[in-house]
């Protein structure tokens, strides 16, 4: 805005006022009006929709699902859609660029958008940026809010041939959770883990597996899969050697 | 202070206006009020902008609901969870208490965001209030992250697993990323000093911050005045007024162009400097 549209501004503004009401009671009224309701709603909710008790946490345990606060659901989501499937989808652009892009944009606005106009009719860059992050965070959290959770009790993952491994394997994987993170064969979610159906291709090795199930940053620098270092041993190999022949042993 | 229409004065009257005196003489709380109270704001604001007062009285709630809960809450790990089931199940009413602070969470969210999108939506960041909007940006980001750090301490699974990945994430970004995240954790671990740190994030940090900013962005709003509807009926009319002199002027250049009479009746408009929208 150039100097002498922020001086047209500060006058029409101040024409406005003087024409104006006194703040109190008029506004103050209209809030404490709207803020009741709300007050009244949230009220309502907590006796109609009674909040729950989950299972207390234990870090050693099985079946969890990592599920977070509806409004964080569209960054659960990101890290769906980014997860190092192939080069243009970096698990950093889930984690960091896209969330920080996010945040920026939204603090520097004004010094972006610095023309005097205010009608929405009359702004319509300001209004197409604003409607497209609003429908894609808006997308997002409806793909969250919908997405399966993990693997359904009594769903299992069908593997050829049949044997100790692939068995034992499919119990681990399903009854460890890996199953709220991962897909294998189109059982389980389909994030913020890569699909693992065809994990055996890329012979990382079973020692690879088990160092990495027990500290998986170690492995793979900047995952935020948690680590399974708490696994008997004996499990750690049986999914080593599960996840090391999925898509070439196992199909 | 002079309160006229109450009769002769009681020494009861004397000694308060006394100490409203004083107190004002010193502090300028009279005159803080009536800065803020009674001032004026344009006429036809509209219901849209109510939404962060709202949002504000939502702080309000959570921070009593909280200030309860923190009174029955035990943040260790052996604890925490069996707290909140006592809370829950056992102490009166506390089943409502803990079903308004979430409940509350999520509504001043929506609220926040809805609040946000009115000031977008009007334009309303433009100066001079760019620095208004600043300071809630950083308020959304506060709030958002007491959502985070508020849902640990229950400490169940759902809530363990879904901060373990999203502190993970943190710890992910380049540069300040991993100390960002021992910071969070406490360490490199989640163990039981994370729970307790995030409880003083959470009690402790994020209000204080949350308060010190929502002053600030009061503070902007009330120096700046409440924006204008963009299409109140004032603006509408300016901008009618305006739409016409542009056409008179329009007019008055091609019939001087033209060399055609002015028809009569027609009052010569004076070229009107256009004021700048
Ligand atoms: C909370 C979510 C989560 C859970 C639970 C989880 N993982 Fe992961 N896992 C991830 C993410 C995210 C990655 C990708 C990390 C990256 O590439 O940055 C990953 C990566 C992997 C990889 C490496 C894939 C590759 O790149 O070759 C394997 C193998 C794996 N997980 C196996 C498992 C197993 C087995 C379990 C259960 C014991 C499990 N995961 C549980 C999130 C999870
Ligand atoms: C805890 C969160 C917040 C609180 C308590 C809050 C409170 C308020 C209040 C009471 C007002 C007065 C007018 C109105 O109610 O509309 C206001 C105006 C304003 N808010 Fe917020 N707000 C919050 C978050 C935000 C956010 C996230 C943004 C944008 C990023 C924002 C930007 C603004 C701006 C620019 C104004 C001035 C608008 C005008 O003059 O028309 N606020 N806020």
């Amino acid at each position: 805005m150039k100097k002498s549209q922020q001086e047209a501004y500060k006058q029409d503004y101040a024409a406005a006022k003087k024409d104006g009401k006194p703040f109190f009671p008029y506004a103050i009224y209209k809030d404490s009006l709207i803020a009741l309701l709300a007050i009244g709603i949230v009220i309502t909710l907590a006796i109609v929709a009674r909040v729950e008790i989950g299972e207390p946490v234990n870090p050693a345990s099985s079946d969890f699902i990592p599920r977070p606060e509806w409004y964080f659901f569209f960054l659960f989501e990101l890290l769906r859609i980014f997860k190092n499937q192939n080069v243009l989808t970096p698990v950093i652009m889930g984690t960091f660029i896209i969330p920080n892009i996010l945040i920026l944009l939204m603090i520097i606005w004004p010094f972006i958008d610095r023309g005097p106009e205010r009608r929405i009719w009359k702004r319509p860059i300001s209004m197409a940026v604003g409607t497209l992050v609003i429908a894609f965070m808006g997308y997002m959290t409806y793909l969250g809010a919908t997405a399966p959770e993990g693997i359904g009790s009594g769903e299992t993952i069908e593997l050829e041939p049949q044997d100790e491994i692939s068995t034992r394997g499919t119990e681990l994987f399903i009854a460890n959770g890996c199953g709220s993170c991962h897909m294998i064969k189109g059982v389980g979610a389909a994030g913020p883990g890569p699909n693992l159906t065809n994990e055996g291709g890329k012979n990382r090795g079973v020692q690879w597996q088990i160092d990495h199930l027990k500290n998986p940053q170690s492995k793979i620098p900047g995952s935020s899969m948690p680590a399974f270092a708490s696994l008997p041993q004996q499990d750690l190999e049986v999914l080593g050697e599960y996840l090391n022949n999925l898509g070439t042993k196992y199909k | 202070m002079t309160t006229k229409d109450i009769g002769p004065k009681g020494p009861v009257v004397k000694t308060g206006e006394a100490v409203v005196d004083y107190v004002d003489d010193r502090s300028g709380v009279k005159t803080g009020a009536r800065w803020f109270l009674f001032r004026n704001i344009p006429k036809g604001t509209s219901w849209f902008q109510t939404l962060g007062f709202t949002a504000m009285a939502l702080f309000g709630l959570q921070a009593i609901t909280g200030i309860v809960l923190a009174m029955y809450y035990k943040p260790d790990t052996n604890t925490a969870f069996r707290s909140i089931e006592y809370i829950t199940d056992e102490v009166t009413w506390g089943w409502l208490v803990r079903g308004m602070h979430k409940w509350g969470a999520s509504a001043m969210i929506v609220v926040v965001f809805l609040h946000m999108g009115r000031v977008f939506i009007w334009g309303a960041y433009k100066y001079p209030r760019e620095l208004t909007w600043v300071t809630g940006a950083v308020l959304l980001f506060m709030t958002m992250f007491m959502g985070l750090t508020g849902y640990l301490l229950v400490w169940d699974q759902k809530a363990y697993w879904a901060t373990v990945v999203a502190v993970n994430i943190t710890a992910s970004a380049p540069i300040l990323g991993p100390y960002v995240g021992d910071i969070l954790r406490a360490g490199p671990e989640f163990g039981p000093n994370t729970l307790s740190r995030f409880y003083s994030i959470h009690m402790l940090v994020i209000p204080g911050g949350i308060a010190t900013f929502i002053g600030l962005h009061l503070y902007f709003i009330t120096r700046l005045g409440i924006s204008e509807p963009p299409w109140s009926k004032r603006r509408l009319r300016i901008e009618r007024d305006e739409e016409d002199a542009r056409r008179r002027a329009a007019r008055e250049r091609q019939s001087l162009a033209g060399r055609t009479v002015v028809p009569a009746g027609e009052p010569a408009v004076p070229a009107r400097a256009e004021v700048a929208e």
